[in-house]
């Protein structure tokens, strides 16, 4: 599969620090009230990309994931499970997936489909796999949202990642337009379904003379690793890739079984 | 988008299965129960479809459930082909490895080991993929009351180029205080029973579900013709009374099927019982319709199970068809529109082209076209 990337944008907490509230309503002039930080890294992101690419009203939008808004779930537990109180009414609205999308698709000003996913394993390549069939049969344009939120603690969020205690964990939230068309394009992604042993990966390596990076998930593979994390980093890997005009290889893993993408700069 | 064949449905609702679903519409013996929801002042009892045999909030007893539904019908994909069946679930599912993240880290005192296992609400579908062997291709949707029909279309289109020859479809939706006390909050549950599109209606009437279908392109009587899903509401919570959003949704599904609004047989109408909603989407059928059309709302008899609802009804809606007839509409006796009646008694019908709608929060709508031809 091969998908045309039309423009990107890219935000991580590491990086850059900035109150992203307000930075949504001074310089955006978006309406922030009752939105959750996660919705706002989410609206942030969108912004960022609204200003580097043209965003139809038909194009498709698709948010993923590690593990959603883990705040909103900790306050609707508290109150429900714990304090037995009634859950508060924006609390009940923002707990559901697609109250980001929709809130995303309101700021881009775009009304077409809009999905909210998550895939335990490969979440960003698995979000790409859908995202092709779907543009495939469509033959429109689609917009690709990887987001991941650090709860406080950051606790809950590496027990849930099943990462180790001493690994840094990051926000962050990465965007692609993508397009079957090449017009304009500025890199092309390849990617599959299929899953490789780290043998078949190792002996595809030998034969590679572009970057390639891997997830902190891929430990029996020797080769770059970021050593901050977050689930959806191959987002951010192609786009730091695409910053620098580079090609590059990106490899997941999960339980033994490998993914690759492949980024080819078209500029 | 390239036809897709529906191989095999399941339900697991309030009435039972599939079988006991239908027998208990046909004998207008439709079994509601309530349950106890926290509100700002007391507790209150709201009615809801519950299962028979409850089924616990937690990851292994939700997991169980759905593993049972899926024996059911995983025997229609041939063990050999089971690598390249894809497992898509639809839900609005509280997720209980984040609740149990937050206990274990906030509430404990005593610390658990950190597990070394990637943990979310897409969890069930990697453990229930790699138990019986299907491809590792997972995902979650959570489109609020779109869910699984999202997950519906989502499957068709990587069946119809090509990726996966079979996927499996999984819409469930289990009791939840959280759930429930927010639609209460939201001043949306009826006092008693769901009345869709009656002048009356006060509410929807929640209810459990975990139902699945299986896609594939074998030669089968059902077809999943198409469809048309986006997000373009009002506000965050309902469509626009005009029902302009629904529209749009329908015409779309309906052109993308290449299929004309005279050929439908008969209608699935989303029809929760709320008063927005059901305006919403009576104007819109309406607009899009003629009044000789056949329509009907199947919440009264298993509640409105929120992300099961997609793959539920459809189920549900081919079952009665399966079995000779469309279901009639409980409790609508004086309509909306006088003029759009939904139908309030049984209907004979065994084939023809049908719509099934889903208008959710979030902004999310989904109309998708089915079509059985007997040969």
């Amino acid at each position: 599969m091969k998908l045309y990337i039309k423009n990107y944008s890219s935000y991580r907490s590491d990086l850059e620090d900035i109150d992203i509230k307000q930075v949504l309503k001074q310089k955006y002039k978006l309406d922030t009230r009752r939105q959750d930080d996660f919705i706002h890294l989410a609206l942030y992101g969108a912004q960022l990309l609204k200003e580097k690419t043209v965003i139809h009203a038909d194009d498709e939008l698709y948010v993923t994931s590690a593990y959603g808004d883990v705040d909103v779930v900790q306050r609707t537990n508290t109150y429900v499970n714990k304090e037995k109180q009634p859950v508060k009414l924006f609390d009940f609205i923002n707990l559901l997936g697609n109250t980001t999308s929709y809130y995303v698709a309101r700021s881009l000003n775009i009304s077409g489909k809009n999905i909210f996913q998550i895939s335990d394993n490969f979440t960003y390549i698995n979000s790409l796999i859908s995202l092709y069939a779907s543009i495939k049969n469509s033959q429109k344009d689609a917009i690709l949202c990887a987001i991941d939120l650090v709860s406080t603690p950051d606790e809950v969020s590496k027990r849930v990642l099943g990462v180790k205690e001493d690994i840094e964990i990051v926000s962050g939230v990465n965007y692609q337009k993508f397009s079957l068309d090449a017009k304009d394009a500025i890199a092309e992604v390849e990617f599959d379904i299929k899953t490789y042993s780290l043998d078949e990966v190792n002996t595809m390596l030998k034969k590679e003379n572009r970057t390639v990076l891997s997830s902190i998930r891929c430990m029996k593979l020797q080769c770059s690793k970021e050593s901050k994390f977050f689930e959806t980093l191959a987002s951010y890997a192609l786009n730091s890739a695409m910053k620098k005009n580079e090609d590059m290889i990106y490899i997941d893993c999960f339980e033994e079984k490998y993914k690759i993408l492949k980024l080819k700069s078209l500029k | 988008m390239a036809k897709v064949n529906i191989l095999n449905y399941e339900i697991h609702c309030a009435q039972g299965d599939v079988q006991h679903t239908l027998k208990a519409i046909k004998n207008d013996q439709i079994v509601k129960s309530f349950k106890s929801v926290q509100s700002l002042q007391e507790d209150v009892e709201i009615p809801y479809y519950l299962f028979k045999e409850e089924i616990k909030q937690d990851q292994e007893s939700i997991y169980k459930a759905m593993r049972d539904l899926l024996l059911k019908i995983i025997p229609t994909i041939d063990e050999s082909k089971r690598d390249s069946t894809a497992l898509i679930i639809g839900t609005s599912l509280v997720d209980w490895h984040v609740v149990d993240a937050i206990n274990a880290s906030v509430y404990e005192n005593e610390k658990k080991p950190y597990s070394s296992k990637k943990q979310s609400i897409d969890s069930y579908a990697k453990a229930l993929s790699r138990e019986f062997g299907l491809n590792d291709f997972t995902m979650t949707i959570n489109t609020a009351c779109t869910s699984s029909a999202n997950a519906l279309l989502e499957a068709s289109n990587m069946i119809s180029i090509g990726l996966f020859e079979y996927a499996i479809v999984i819409g469930v939706e289990i009791f939840s205080p959280i759930m429930s006390s927010g639609f209460y909050a939201m001043d949306l549950i009826a006092e008693s029973v769901a009345k869709p599109f009656d002048l009356e209606r006060d509410g929807l009437v929640l209810g459990e579900a975990i139902a699945g279908i299986v896609l594939g392109k074998e030669d089968t009587l059902w077809r999943l013709e198409g469809g048309f899903s986006n997000c373009n509401s009002h506000t965050i919570t309902a469509v626009s009374q005009s029902g302009d959003e629904c529209v749009e949704v329908m015409q779309k599904a309906l052109q993308n099927s290449g299929v004309k609004a005279e050929e439908i047989t008969a209608l699935k109408a989303h029809a929760t019982g709320s008063y927005s909603n059901d305006l919403a989407e009576l104007n819109a059928i309406s607009k899009v319709f003629s009044s000789s059309l056949t329509f009907t709302a199947l919440k009264p008899y298993i509640g409105h199970t929120i992300g099961a609802s997609g793959v539920l009804e459809i189920a549900l809606f081919m079952a009665a068809v399966d079995d000779g007839f469309i279901p009639k509409t409980y409790f609508c006796d004086n309509p909306i529109l006088p003029e759009y009646r939904p139908i309030s008694e049984h209907k004979k019908c065994k084939e023809g082209i049908f719509m099934c709608n889903y208008f959710g929060f979030g902004g999310n709508n989904i109309s998708l076209i089915m079509k059985k031809e007997i040969v």
